[in-house]
């Protein structure tokens, strides 16, 4: 089984994006959109544009980009068992913890629920959760309720406490958030320490680039104490331990963050200036790791994971090229938004 | 019964406002099944979908209504009375917004409870925490004062979160003493400057931190919590008894107008239902389209006069051959047929105007299990067994006591009784004594089969327009020639009969064009196509080949069964007489439950593999005509 799936990733890896294709996209007349995005792998994404000059609406190209990543990890898993198995189908997982913000978000406004469900991204066979019943709950307090009889009461049982408390919405996107990334680190432990260095090289820098980012949003953006940024971040072991993390925490500004960071991380951040330019460069580098790791003789599961991230990437990197369009953008702006992706694909 | 009831194509043109009554009467005729899509009427000339906004008051009325139900209980079928009509959208409107008033009221007297319930664990942990700082004999009033410099906080936590709490604490100089834990929650006394309070206040709400209420009678010594944790129970007590009194009111006040809800709940399912698959519309106008039985025609349109007086317009047209694969298939299958069609649908629905394989399952299914099972004894025993577990399993154990007779039957003709092959003399053959023979038939069974199977094919693709399928390709009339050339050529060499140049000539022809049809449909460069038929070709012969061979599992498993007996008396044959009885029936119960199990599977695999895979395609779409639903459910 090892062996097909590593014939599958190595099919699969020829799919990801070069620089060049980006150009092509931008330039391409919208009446060959459809082909040249099959071409380049995206069946999902050209059935869009089928029929329609190239006209698309905006919920429709993210449901279709997340179905197309769901195809793909589907096909990946086929030969998975186990541990390696509930890892790769939890990380499809945060699709639908976005899902349940979204159902928090709608019952917090008062949406009716056939439009909270229409802006709901199916999840198809990976789908744990009865969207139809969790729409149609009268209240917050009810759809908590049943979500903590669900899949993901372990995530929504501390989310829904800390609501309580409080009845801030932040808390409870910031306790699904954290309480999603501890539970993908927790399912990859087991596997980083059979599977060579290579699941854990991409873990790291994941839940590093998570952290780093959260911590600044959250101490320079929305200026909270560094305690409470510090338990609002993935409790993980990574590079960025615990005892670093309330060290950064500590600091009062951008750059001296910057300067405490171990020398490595450190380096790749010359000259960044910014909160978006940090993410940016960061999964950058991210990137190109994930990029050696799928063209070595890594694990196979390290070997899936990585080409999971770098499709997504290129799909982000997709739809920020046909929103530009979309909107009417220069091809230069696109282009500078390519660079400066959103910061979190949540 | 072998093939699906023919259908027409309806587009029912009327009224927007009496499309619920329209798609009710539809519903109580449960002769509709809605189809999406208008052939003569695109989006362009019906754009607006004017039931939408009904099926998403209807689904939030029925969401509503299950849960009050669930809540309710003591639920009754409906009864449905024949003049009844269907809510308009703000009759259902309004049903909706008394069903949420009611919900709302149910879910805050459910909320309540499970509030108390919470208290009360909270108070039973308070209490065990009480009797812990007891023996501690700790001031409180002197820990808790309001104007010390030290802010102490003393509650429970998410064990999970303790360590993470402690560590982002110590950052303000907060300390975290944990004195208990009670299931997953853990009691702890924070304490740390007041000056950073606030700070640790806000990360406690974050880290769902739950302040203990102590009262200030505790303040002064801890053994006064006795009487005040006495107090609290009986007020929670009472709390309790008061939630409990308000649900049992809004059941007596509610439940006779909720039957009359759910009735209009249920009159209104049927636009709802027909809304998802699609109601186009324009202006006042509302259009359905769907399947409806040919024959139902006429009082289709006798009771739309009935109820409409002419205000609809009905167009009915046969299937185009295009849309023939989106058709749904209604066969109608007698009573005793019936539990044998889960089993083909297991496989796949036949499509609309494909052969339907239920019957030939069902006799083929049987006669392969009583071939590879025959014995008198056990097929009793399944019998019985079944017949025993009709009421439980209902259809399915007729299944059981069919394959329990036709087990028995083939034990006659094997002459085997539970094993025993001495007892009876068979009525037609000993697998036994004579294995080749039995080999034979079952390999001549194969062949019956498959040619079956292959005629059949040829049935479907001729029905379905593919004429060309049906005579040339490796399925059709041009596989059959072949295979039964290469048939009476293998039969040759045995020299059971001098057919060699007849079957050598048919086996070519068939191949050939098989071959020819191969290359001409392949779309592709010279090289490609050469090779595609080249493989194609070869791989229908290695698959007939296979295929046929493949029924020698049935002759192996008659066999089989008598080597497994044999295998049992022998271990019997070594011990004395209770051995050897406890021996022989425990073997018995193994031949059944394994081996029974085992010759089930395969000749359901048989059925699967060899026969359906040739000519069923099972990706057809099950007739599902709007119903009203009267039973209750068992939620």
């Amino acid at each position: 089984m090892s062996a097909y799936l590593n014939t599958r990733v190595s099919l699969y890896a020829g799919r990801l994006w070069q620089a060049e294709y980006f150009d092509a996209l931008l330039r391409v007349p919208d009446a060959e959109m459809a082909s040249l995005l099959a071409q380049r792998g995206l069946p999902q994404l050209a059935a869009g544009y089928g029929n329609r000059d190239g006209s698309y609406d905006q919920l429709s190209l993210e449901q279709r980009i997340i179905a197309q990543t769901l195809d793909e990890t589907r096909v990946l898993i086929r030969p998975l068992t186990g541990a390696e198995r509930s890892f790769l189908i939890y990380w499809t997982a945060r699709f639908e913890v976005s899902n349940v913000k979204t159902l928090l978000r709608g019952k917090m406004s008062g949406e009716r629920p056939a439009a909270l469900l229409a802006r709901l991204t199916p999840m198809g066979s990976f789908g744990r959760l009865d969207n139809q019943a969790l729409a149609h709950t009268e209240d917050v307090g009810e759809l908590l309720r049943k979500l903590e009889a669900g899949p993901y009461a372990g995530i929504v049982r501390h989310a829904r406490r800390a609501f309580e408390q409080s009845r801030d919405p932040f808390n409870l996107d910031a306790a699904l958030d954290r309480g999603y990334y501890e539970g993908l680190a927790q399912r990859a432990r087991p596997l980083e320490t059979g599977s060579g260095p290579g699941l854990r090289t991409l873990m790291a820098n994941l839940i590093d680039r998570i952290n780093l980012v959260w911590l600044l949003r959250y101490r320079f953006n929305y200026n909270l104490p560094p305690a409470q940024v510090y338990f609002l971040l993935v409790d993980a072991h990574y590079t960025l331990t615990g005892a670093r993390l309330r060290e950064l925490a500590a600091q009062d500004s951008l750059d001296t963050v910057l300067a405490k960071l171990p020398q490595a991380m450190r380096e790749q951040l010359v000259s960044v200036s910014d909160i978006p330019g940090v993410f940016a460069r960061m999964e950058s580098v991210a990137a190109e790791r994930a990029l050696k790791i799928l063209h070595s003789g890594a694990s196979t599961i390290s070997r899936a994971f990585a080409y999971l991230i770098l499709r997504e990437r290129d799909l982000r990197y997709v739809r920020a090229v046909l929103r530009g369009r979309h909107l009417g953008l220069p091809g230069v702006d696109i282009r500078f938004a390519l660079q400066r992706a959103p910061l979190t694909v949540m | 019964m072998f093939r699906a009831e023919p259908l027409l194509n309806i587009q029912l043109v009327m009224l927007a406002s009496e499309a619920p009554d329209a798609a009710l009467e539809l519903a109580r005729m449960g002769v509709f099944n809605p189809s999406a899509g208008m052939r003569e009427a695109g989006p362009e000339l019906l754009p607006e979908a004017p039931a939408e906004r009904y099926r998403e008051a209807w689904m939030e009325a029925e969401t509503r209504m299950s849960k009050l139900l669930a809540q309710c209980g003591d639920v009754q079928d409906l009864s449905i009375p024949a003049d009844a009509a269907a809510p308009s959208l703000t009759d259902l409107r309004e049903l909706n917004a008394w069903l949420k008033e009611i919900w709302i009221a149910c879910l805050a007297c459910h909320e309540g409870e499970e509030r108390i319930q919470e208290e009360r664990k909270h108070l039973a942990a308070l209490e065990e925490t009480l009797s812990k700082i007891e023996r501690l004999n700790v001031d409180l009033a002197q820990l808790l004062r309001g104007d010390s410099l030290l802010a102490v906080n003393i509650g429970s936590l998410p064990a999970s979160g303790l360590k993470r709490v402690s560590d982002a604490l110590s950052m303000t100089g907060t300390l975290v003493s944990q004195f208990d834990l009670v299931g997953d929650q853990v009691f702890a006394v924070i304490a740390g400057p007041r000056s950073r309070n606030d700070e640790v206040r806000g990360l406690l709400s974050q880290a769902g931190w739950r302040e203990l209420p102590i009262p200030a009678v505790l303040r002064t010594h801890p053994q006064a919590a006795r009487s005040w944790l006495d107090e609290e129970s009986k007020r929670l007590e009472e709390l309790s008894g008061a939630e409990c009194k308000v649900m049992d009111g809004m059941r007596g006040i509610i439940g006779p107008r909720l039957n009359e809800a759910r009735l209009r709940v249920e009159l209104a399912r049927p636009l709802a239902e027909a809304a998802l698959v699609g109601v186009r519309g324009k202006g006042g106008l509302a259009a359905m389209t769907g399947w409806i039985p040919r024959r139902q025609l006429n009082a289709l349109r006798a009771a739309l006069q009935a109820r409409f007086h002419g205000r609809y317009w009905l167009d009915a047209r046969e299937p185009a051959p295009d849309e023939v694969a989106k058709v749904p298939s209604l066969v109608h299958y007698p009573g005793w047929l019936q539990p044998f069609v889960p089993l083909v649908k297991s496989y796949g629905v036949p499509r609309y105007g494909e052969f339907d394989p239920t019957l030939p399952f069902a006799f083929t299914y049987l006669l392969l299990f009583g071939a590879m099972f025959g014995d008198i004894g056990h097929g009793a025993v399944i019998l019985l067994l079944a017949a025993a577990l009709y009421r439980r399993v209902g259809g399915l154990a007729w299944i059981g006591m069919a394959a329990g007779a036709s087990s028995m039957l083939f034990g006659l003709f094997y002459g085997s009784i539970f094993g025993y092959e001495d007892i009876l003399a068979p009525v037609w053959l000993s697998p036994l004594h004579d294995p080749i023979r039995v080999l034979t038939l079952a390999v001549a069974f194969g062949v019956g089969f498959i040619t079956l199977t292959l005629l059949v094919n040829t049935g479907n693709k001729i029905s379905a327009g593919k004429v060309g399928e049906a005579l040339f390709d490796s399925t059709g009339i041009a596989g059959l020639v072949f295979y039964l050339g290469a048939v009476g050529g293998v039969v040759s060499l045995t020299g059971a009969a001098d057919l060699a140049q007849p079957a050598g000539a048919l086996a070519l022809i068939g191949i050939v064009t098989v071959a020819a049809f191969k290359w001409l449909e392949t779309r592709a460069g010279w090289g490609e196509r050469a090779l595609v038929t080249a493989i194609e070709t070869l791989e229908t012969g290695i698959n007939l080949f296979a295929n046929t061979l493949s029924f020698m599992r049935v002759a192996a498993f008659s066999l089989n069964h008598v080597a497994l007996a044999l295998a049992i008396f022998t271990l019997a044959n070594g011990l004395e007489a209770a051995g050897h009885g406890f021996t022989i029936v425990l073997g018995n119960v193994v031949i059944i439950v394994l081996e029974g199990g085992i010759v089930a599977i395969q000749a359901l695999r048989l059925m699967y593999y060899e026969g359906f895979s040739r000519f069923f395609s099972g990706d057809g779409v099950e007739f599902a005509p709007l119903r009203l639903e009267t039973r209750a459910s068992k939620n």
